[in-house]
């Protein structure tokens, strides 16, 4: 399997080149175009070959991730058997990110998964109480295990080292090492701060690793178109 | 402090980095992507609490301003706007203000000041939106939908549409009107535009925040949905 | 006249420079800026016209920007709604097909017809109408995020939200995107469009309804 992020950095898509026995995993609907050769299987979001009980409860957490977090029931698995080429977009403008995993892990926040290849667990886990402030709740993706990982941002990205403490607007988060603590705050600047502030909750990171940002924010988007609609 | 433009051209995002300790960025509310935990943030709104309620009493515009104070040096502020689109840093000298679309304005030294004075009888922009002044000494960070493209006027002056405003010097005298005549009036689909002339620069935007508004519109759920799915 | 596209290849906007007694024929709305010395006539080209283009989802009115008699040339720039590239199509022995989005401007001598896509194309939300293109002239097409020229030697399958223009030489057929219905929509691809024959087809990276429905479903809702 070989692949190309082409019209990066804006609106980047993701070509891929399957070959016989490669299967491409990706978020249902993301397909853009593919050659007429190229197989599409779609099924429930949970991990290949888990039998009935795990079937019945990838189908709960399938559940649970569509409504609350956002993420797709079905995901779409591509294969060729003679070779050929799919490309994927995801909805929102911006980079695609390629992440080789070696048994390691890494946390995506809502939406940012796009495709993935080889052998990953796709796991969700809950951002705590405070979380549920935010208006589409607090959940991340835990993607460990080995294999290629593609995930899109809104904007581009900027990896950013964790130096003492960092705060960030939680709708800029895009990842981060599960080696960071985090905890979800007020934006601060007491009651009129968080009225008038604009800035939704924060997450402040300490510890050692790196935060993923994107440089936009749909929450800030739909503020800022609000007033201008008919 | 030094400030940085980066991921241009289409998700341009500031990044402020303080030299001393006491030293402040002031930017519009719902604009910072992150900052070091021991930066301060207050909000506030645009001259005081009191003046703003003066202003709004005797017909202004406010706006709601968030200032970022660095406690230690080598702190830094990312801020981003909500739309897509480019930054440009403007310099305010005394004698040479700049006029900003109120939406357009991300940030600014606290040396500039700000003063919010709405054009014409015929209104600029809709949505509550207004022309700002600024003055003084300073920088100021401006921010588009889509690409900032830069107009010399002179001669016969130049026509933009409003919406499509951003920046303009103080040189140019602007008349507002609408085109097309009486038909024009009615169908043509352009807005307001405004004549510039003298001579000065005008930075427009590529994009049109109220097209893009009324293109979402459909795209809405409607009440009577909503309330049928509670 | 000269069109010179800046700003690609995501926040592109059109350059038109016209002589004196040239004109261009824009969208409703596309314009961003302009000399003094162009005058904006409001029409429909014809009470017809006007209605099939309503019908197609499109404004009824389109204006035509013409340049003054007069030393000085004129110049009109026109942008698209949505963030993207635009690109210019030679109209003449090719004919093209739009979707009726990406029209941003023509030149006079452009005929642009609304013609039925087909029910298919209904369904999949992308309208019931596409605008063919003929005669001899320049045809701007807006995309929403970069445009993808592919070269089509047999077939194709692609998303029909994706799609921007294509040459007349292919044929098209709206089909399911897998092979049963349900798994169709489970899918989340919907409808495809299904192009065979030889002939070059203009995609763009980012499907405008999928985004507006994104966007849409977190704004507060609108009256009924």
């Amino acid at each position: 399997m070989n692949h190309e992020i082409a019209r990066g950095p804006s609106f980047a898509v993701l070509k891929v080149g399957l070959q016989r026995g490669d299967v491409l995993t990706a978020e249902a609907g993301s397909m853009v175009s593919r050659f007429t050769r190229v197989k599409m299987r779609t099924r429930l979001n949970s991990p290949r070959g888990a039998g009935f009980f795990g079937t019945l409860g990838a189908f709960i957490t399938a559940l649970i991730r569509k409504f609350v977090a956002g993420e797709s029931f079905m995901v779409n698995d591509f294969t060729c058997e003679e070779g050929g080429e799919v490309t994927l977009a995801p909805t929102f403008s911006g980079t695609i990110a390629v992440r080789q995993l070696h048994g390691d892990r890494i946390l995506l926040t809502r939406g940012a998964f796009l495709a993935c290849t080889g052998d990953l667990q796709l796991k969700m886990r809950w951002g705590g109480l405070r979380g549920l402030l935010a208006r589409e709740g607090l959940f991340f993706m835990e993607v460990s295990g080995t294999g290629q990982l593609f995930y899109t941002s809104y904007g581009g990205t900027l990896e950013v080292p964790v130096n003492g403490t960092l705060t960030v607007d939680h709708g800029h988060v895009v990842a981060f090492d599960p080696t960071l603590d985090f905890k979800i705050r007020l934006p601060g600047g007491g009651f009129l701060g968080l009225v008038a502030s604009g800035v939704g909750l924060v997450m402040e990171f300490s510890g050692r690793g790196t935060v993923v940002l994107q440089s936009r924010n749909v929450s800030t988007l739909t503020s800022w178109l609000t007033p201008r609609l008919p | 402090m030094q400030t940085e433009i980066l991921q241009r051209p289409d998700f341009s995002m500031v990044r402020a980095t303080f030299d001393r300790a006491g030293e402040a960025i002031v930017a519009t509310a719902g604009t910072m992507v992150s900052r070091d935990t021991s930066v301060q943030m207050k909000t506030g709104l645009t001259g005081g609490l009191l003046a703003s309620a003066k202003r709004k009493l005797l017909g202004g515009e406010s706006l709601f301003l968030n200032t970022f104070t660095a406690s230690q040096p080598g702190e830094t502020v990312y801020l981003a706007p909500a739309a897509e689109g480019d930054i440009v840093e403007l310099r305010v000298h005394s004698g040479e203000s700049l006029y900003i679309h109120s939406g357009a304005f991300l940030a600014g030294e606290a040396s500039v000041k700000l003063d919010t004075k709405w054009g014409g009888a015929k209104g600029f922009f809709g949505a509550g939106m207004f022309l700002l002044k600024a003055e003084g000494d300073g920088r100021v960070l401006v921010n588009a939908y889509g690409a900032l493209h830069p107009v010399d006027v002179s001669g016969q002056g130049f026509i933009c549409d409003n919406e499509n405003v951003v920046a303009f010097t103080d040189g140019l005298q602007y008349d507002v009107r609408r085109i097309g005549g009486m038909k024009g009036l009615f169908f043509s689909g352009e807005g307001l535009v405004c004549h510039f002339r003298g001579r000065g620069r005008l930075w427009m935007q590529t994009r049109n925040p109220a097209r893009f508004a009324a293109w979402v519109h459909p795209f809405r759920r409607t009440k009577a949905k909503v309330e049928a799915g509670n | 006249m000269q069109i010179d596209l800046q700003h690609r290849p995501s926040q592109a906007m059109a350059h038109v420079v016209l002589m004196p007694g040239e004109s261009v024929t824009a969208e409703s709305g596309a314009m961003v800026g302009m000399t003094p010395n162009v005058q904006v006539q409001t029409g429909s080209g014809g009470l017809l016209k006007g209605l099939k283009r309503m019908f197609g989802g499109e404004s009824f009115f389109r204006n035509t920007f013409i340049c003054s008699q007069g030393s000085e040339v004129g110049e009109v720039y026109l942008a698209a709604t949505l963030p993207g590239d635009l690109t210019v199509l030679d109209v003449g022995a090719s004919k093209y097909y739009l979707q009726s989005h990406a029209y941003v401007a023509s030149t006079p001598g452009v005929d642009v017809d609304t013609r039925l896509g087909g029910f298919k194309t209904f369904l999949s939300g992308e309208g019931l109408f596409v605008l063919k293109t003929t005669g001899q002239g320049q045809v701007i097409a807006g995309a929403f995020g970069a445009i993808e020229e592919v070269r089509v030697r047999g077939e194709y399958i692609i998303d029909t939200g994706h799609l921007v223009a294509w040459e007349d030489s292919l044929q098209f057929r709206i089909t399911k995107a897998a092979d049963g219905w349900i798994a169709s929509w489970l899918s989340g691809e919907g409808l495809v469009c299904h192009f065979t024959g030889n002939g070059t087809l203009w995609m763009q990276t980012r499907n405008p309804s999928e985004y507006g429905e994104e966007i849409g479903r977190r704004l507060p809702p609108r009256e009924g």
